[in-house]
């Protein structure tokens, strides 16, 4: 069914998240694809692609690939920016490995960048309003906060949970975030600085919310490894939908489309989720993250608050979940946020400090818009 | 310089739906929609108007505290999903001075209210809203 051309990730670089004044879109993307570019022993690439979900809004520039890639010297380089909110690196790490797969490139660029200290909050609050169905959810003032928090409660009164039940989340990511040098947030915090934190939307608190950094993180795929040492190949993604508008949902607890991307990763890799060693999950709530792992059957449905307390999903398990401290902790770069999993899943992978000691042969990458709108799931394995 | 929140058409062309809650039924398999679609999942692309009951049930709610500037002077907003006739709506839950007083399940009526508005240039936006049929 699939030919037998392979795809790998033979390099990659991630430019830790923050506050990035001095720096521009351009400044941030040449930094993170120049690096991952002398890391992949400078192969040319055909096309880049680039992840971002905010530029019109946030810079008021349009045409990002083609700005970008002149910047770094590729004017002649076809320079795509894929738009799909703050899911677009998943996005555009398909369209990449489409494109290798199809033979029309040997080797490509993928590419997240996304400043979002540019603006006031307002402003910023106004495009993260842009990943809800805004004539009929942001319009009457719903935000991505707001439809989360409904989740957390039904959630919690579905699987009889209390919030400190749910506290481990935002507990464990700082704990990881704490070992990880590229994490924005690297302090390890107690039960109680949940607890005393402000709510943002009941029972959703701040340290529920991933905190929105500048960031920019680069992969470099080829149809072939470039290195002798061990490698990481992608052998297998997949994509699932799940209509926009909340309140047709019946229920709120499962990601729909989190669960046929990760279907379709499995069955392209021909592999079963038993199998995989690491997990990185799109956690710019806590919520979102212990649905994604349900979803994707890592956990079980009601169980990832109690298997997370009982340290089941730490390092050295049988399944590592956000090694790297997650988006909680690593922050959220918008439209660049599935490149900081990517990279790190790549670095857990191979084995780089801080994550040498996890032994992970087999990982998933899961990104998603907004709240279960369209998600993408990539299995990546290391390879000698 | 006043930031528009939204155009004068965008929002005209949604009034059917913001004053009356107007939805679609499938000619051929009577599914409802709510916001209209312009395909059923039974394939038919035949709808009628549907405007959706005034009195439903309130599913789940949560009460927002960190608001889009334009809500600023309203907050914390209460958002919930509420069923109208087997349709799933989300919106405001209003005239509710404690919200810990609402839960799943009690009955609300749809209202009539300003949703938002818009400085010194900009017009005013009406929509539904919702408020608990007892008072909260
Ligand atoms: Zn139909």
């Amino acid at each position: 069914m699939f030919n037998t051309t392979g795809v790998y990730i033979v390099a990659s670089s991630l430019v830790q998240g923050g506050r990035h004044y001095e720096k521009g879109l351009k400044e941030l993307f040449a930094e993170s694809f120049l690096k991952a570019l002398d890391n992949a022993g400078n192969p040319g690439v055909g096309a880049i692609y680039v992840a971002n979900a905010f530029a019109e809004s946030l810079q008021d520039q349009g045409v990002l690939g083609a700005y970008l890639a002149d910047y770094v010297g590729l004017r002649k380089t076809p320079a795509i920016r894929i738009e799909g909110g703050d899911g677009s690196s998943g996005l555009a790490f398909l369209e990449a490995y489409n494109m290798i797969r199809s033979g029309i490139y040997d080797c490509v660029a993928v590419s997240g960048v996304e400043k979002m200290s540019d603006v006031t909050s307002i402003r910023l609050n106004k495009a993260l309003a842009t990943i809800t169905d805004y004539e009929y959810e942001g319009f009457f003032g719903v935000t991505p906060a707001a439809i989360s928090a409904l989740a957390m409660k039904e959630y919690m009164s579905k699987y009889n949970y209390d919030y400190e039940d749910m506290a481990i989340w935002p507990v464990k990511m700082h704990e990881r975030g704490s070992a990880n040098p590229l994490a924005y947030m690297r302090r390890k915090i107690s039960l109680k600085d949940v607890m005393d934190s402000e709510v943002v939307s009941e029972p959703l608190r701040l340290y529920d919310t991933a905190p929105a950094v500048d960031g920019a993180g680069t992969v470099i795929l080829c149809n072939k490894p470039l290195k002798n040492d061990a490698v990481v190949r992608v052998d297998g993604v997949g994509v699932g939908s799940n209509g926009t508008y909340i309140g047709q949902r019946s229920e709120l607890t499962m990601l729909h489309s989190v669960a046929d991307a990760t279907n379709m990763a499995l069955r392209m890799a021909n592999t079963e989720v038993g199998s995989v060693n690491a997990v990185e999950v799109h956690d710019t709530y806590s919520i979102l993250g212990i649905l994604a792992l349900e979803s994707m059957g890592i956990t079980r449905p009601g169980e990832t608050p109690r298997a997370l307390s009982l340290g089941q999903l730490d390092p050295g398990g049988r399944v590592v979940v956000n090694a790297s401290g997650g988006l909680k902790s690593m922050g959220f770069p918008g439209g660049a946020s599935g490149m900081y999993e990517l990279v790190s899943m790549h670095m857990e992978l191979m084995g780089t400090k801080p994550f040498d000691n996890l032994n992970a042969e087999v990982g998933l990458v899961q990104d998603m818009s907004g709240f279960d709108l369209t998600s993408t799931v990539i299995l990546l394995r290391r390879v000698s | 310089m006043v930031d528009q929140k939204l155009s004068v058409p965008r929002y005209w062309r949604r009034i059917p739906q913001y004053y009356r809650l107007e939805g679609v039924q499938c000619v051929k398999c009577g599914r409802i929609y709510y916001p209209p679609r312009a395909v059923c999942e039974c394939g038919s692309r035949e709808f009628r108007a549907y405007p959706l009951p005034s009195v439903g049930k309130l599913i789940n709610y949560t009460v927002l505290y960190s608001v889009p500037s334009e809500f600023e002077k309203m907050k914390p907003l209460v958002i919930g999903i509420v069923d109208l006739g087997g349709v799933r709506v989300m919106g405001q839950i209003v005239d509710c001075p404690d919200p810990s007083k609402l839960s799943p399940g009690i009955d609300v009526e749809v209202v009539f209210r300003m949703v938002k508005m818009d400085g010194n240039y900009g017009i005013i936006n009406y929509g539904y809203k919702f408020r608990p049929l007892n008072s909260c």
